[in-house]
């Protein structure tokens, strides 16, 4: 059988939106230290939802639709259907978030109407782009469903969000405020984030660990999982039925288990004598989903409740699992599109610097050790309540954010054209 | 007490005998490459390695130094000519010596006759991509390399193109994929 050759797209198209992302990030993290008084409250405060949407949008969502420009050629060996829409893309989302994060934080609401409408946009150049590619194909994988799964989450997530904001203009939508407010960030992630990391991890980490591929019973428990379970979740909060969204929350728990079994497997079966910085923080990510699974099951089942608890179970769910597994991957992903654009043309010819020669790993390693305690202790501090602690431990995490940028920054710059650097060998 | 034996997985198979091509280089003639540490700090060393290799001279043998047995290069290796020998001087220190040799391994199956052969199947990128343009380099006109992977390299190929090299990809059994590339005549 003859097979298509799936070529992949410039690097710079998902360079840009990592880019991108990575400043979000770091912004958030710069934010963070002065929103100390806002965290210690309740969490609908302007300045914590703007904190929010710059991580879940700024950071998360661009950070995630760029790496879905390199992955899916590869995971689905198809090619980009059209680069010049995901340039458009990045841009009209870009300007979108700037807008919402904006107009959030001052409560202008018309102005975050115009702004999401943006984003829609945005996300809707994305799942065209990403549908027409997808367009005749013959075998789907796992990754290739939970990817089509989480693009569907991103579309309702983003009609949800657009909603909630004409909501403010003009009352039209029935049930209560916070139910709807509390099935938004459900949807998003538990219906775009999630799928879209187990999808990706289920092919990209036997990569990186050089170890097998998850079996069919448990790809069947998470896909199972998820499909019953976020609808569950998400319709359980909007009418404000309990019993729905524990049984809801417990499916999801079953697929999170089934994935954290299986990387745990991973791990042992890995044939890499030893793990990077970046693998040290898909672990660490994986860690923090474990926990924010069981505080997100305690809340849905009623075991916990209450503001503080609703936002501790916010800052590990997006600060550790998300944020961790997305710094991870960003640490796998830019070095190899860096390496691509600036050495790949060269390979073969020259000797050529590796992945690892691009890396800045002292700068890894200080992101790691503040980000995973920083988030540890934020999430400690807000659930206590202490502004002084959540002061100090938004600090760490802002010194983690800014050596991760630092990290980045440190690998972009092999971008720019200099003479080569020749490998090191000594003869005896 | 009676002494249980030791289980047979956990002896140290005894050393084979240093092969007398090998024996026969000077120490002189030895490029040591010791990449314990590189690995140890999560480094990638393959391109450290090609590299080493690549500066070789002919009456020269390369001796890694790796905290495991390097077994996916021997393969890769054997391919372009090297034989290898082994020693374990501990759990986690494991010299290999790599000299040309006439040990060079089977091409894998299927290979297409007058076609030569690189297996890079488990492999991190971007080590199969720096393998196969290393390996293309030394392909004369008219000459076909046959690449078995485990997917399909989709950065690879727009540097064959770039390259001028002709290439087509089938996928003979499931995850095994297979690339046939090859440097046209001018």
């Amino acid at each position: 059988m003859n097979a298509r050759a799936a070529r992949a797209p410039s690097p710079m198209l998902p360079l840009g939106f990592l880019a991108v992302a990575a400043l979000a990030f770091a912004l958030a993290g710069l934010a963070l230290p002065w929103l100390g008084d806002a965290l210690s409250g309740h969490y609908y405060h302007p300045r914590i939802l703007a904190l929010t949407h710059t991580l879940t949008l700024g950071w998360i969502t661009i950070a995630i639709l760029g790496a879905s420009y390199q992955l899916i050629p590869i995971v689905l060996e198809r090619p980009v259907w059209s680069e010049r829409l995901g340039r458009w893309e990045l841009v009209a989302i870009t300007l979108g978030v700037v807008g919402i994060v904006g107009h959030v934080a001052i409560a202008s609401w018309s102005g975050l109407v115009w702004s999401a409408a943006l984003v829609a946009v945005g996300v809707t150049l994305h799942v065209v782009n990403t549908a027409l590619t997808l367009r005749g194909l013959e075998r789907w994988s796992f990754t290739a469903a939970m990817l089509v799964m989480g693009f569907a989450g991103l579309v309702l997530t983003t009609a949800f969000g657009a909603g909630l904001g004409v909501e403010h203009l003009r009352t039209f939508l029935p049930g209560d405020f916070f139910a709807r407010l509390h099935a938004h960030m459900h949807l998003a992630l538990l219906g775009w984030v999630l799928p879209v990391v187990l999808g990706v991890s289920a092919h990209v980490y036997p990569l990186f660990v050089l170890a097998p591929r998850p079996g069919r019973r448990v790809i069947a428990v998470q896909a199972w999982g998820l499909a019953l379970g976020v609808p569950a979740v998400v319709i359980g909060l909007l009418l404000a039925a309990p019993v729905l969204t524990a049984a809801g929350a417990l499916a999801v728990a079953t697929a999170v288990a089934a994935h954290l079994v299986w990387v745990v497997s991973l791990l042992r079966g890995s044939r890499r004598p030893a793990f990077d910085w970046a693998l040290r923080f898909l672990v660490a990510g994986a860690a923090y989903l474990a926990v924010t699974a069981a505080v997100g099951v305690a809340l849905a089942t009623g075991a916990a409740g209450g503001p503080r608890w609703a936002l501790t179970y916010g800052v590990l769910g997006l600060g550790g699992w998300v944020s961790l597994t997305i710094v991870g991957m960003m640490l796998k992903i830019v070095p190899f599109l860096v390496w691509y654009r600036a050495y790949a043309p060269l390979a073969g010819r020259l000797p050529v610097p590796g992945l690892a020669d691009l890396r800045w790993p002292v700068m890894e390693a200080v992101a790691f050790v503040c980000l995973t305690a920083g988030v540890a202790g934020l999430a400690a501090a807000v659930a206590a309540g202490h502004a002084a602690a959540i002061r100090a431990a938004s600090v760490v995490v802002l010194v983690g954010c800014l050596a991760f940028a630092a990290g980045v920054v440190s690998i972009l710059h092999h971008l720019v054209p200099c003479p080569m650097r020749r490998p090191a060998v000594r003869p005896s | 007490m009676r002494r249980r034996p030791e289980p047979a997985a956990s002896r140290a198979p005894a050393p084979a005998p240093k092969p007398a091509a090998l024996a026969a280089i000077p120490e002189a003639r030895r490029v040591s490459l010791d990449v314990r540490d590189a690995i140890r700090r999560g480094e990638e060393p393959f391109a450290t390695i090609m590299a080493a290799v690549a500066g070789l001279r002919d009456d020269e043998a390369l001796v890694l130094r790796a905290p495991f047995e390097p077994a996916p290069l021997y393969r890769v290796l054997a391919r372009r000519g090297f034989a290898h020998w082994t020693e374990r001087r501990a759990d986690d220190d494991w010299s290999v010596s790599f000299y040309r040799g006439a040990s060079a391994e089977s091409a894998p199956p299927r290979t297409p006759a007058g076609s030569d052969a690189l297996d890079v199947r488990g492999l991190e990128p971007p080590e199969p991509m720096v393998a196969v343009l290393e390996r293309l380099e030394t392909l004369a006109p008219g000459q076909a390399l046959t690449v078995v992977h485990d997917r399909r390299p989709t950065f690879l190929y727009p540097q064959l193109d770039a390259r001028g090299f002709t290439h087509r990809t089938d996928e003979p059994e499931p995850g095994l994929i297979r690339i046939i590339i090859e440097r046209p005549v001018p």
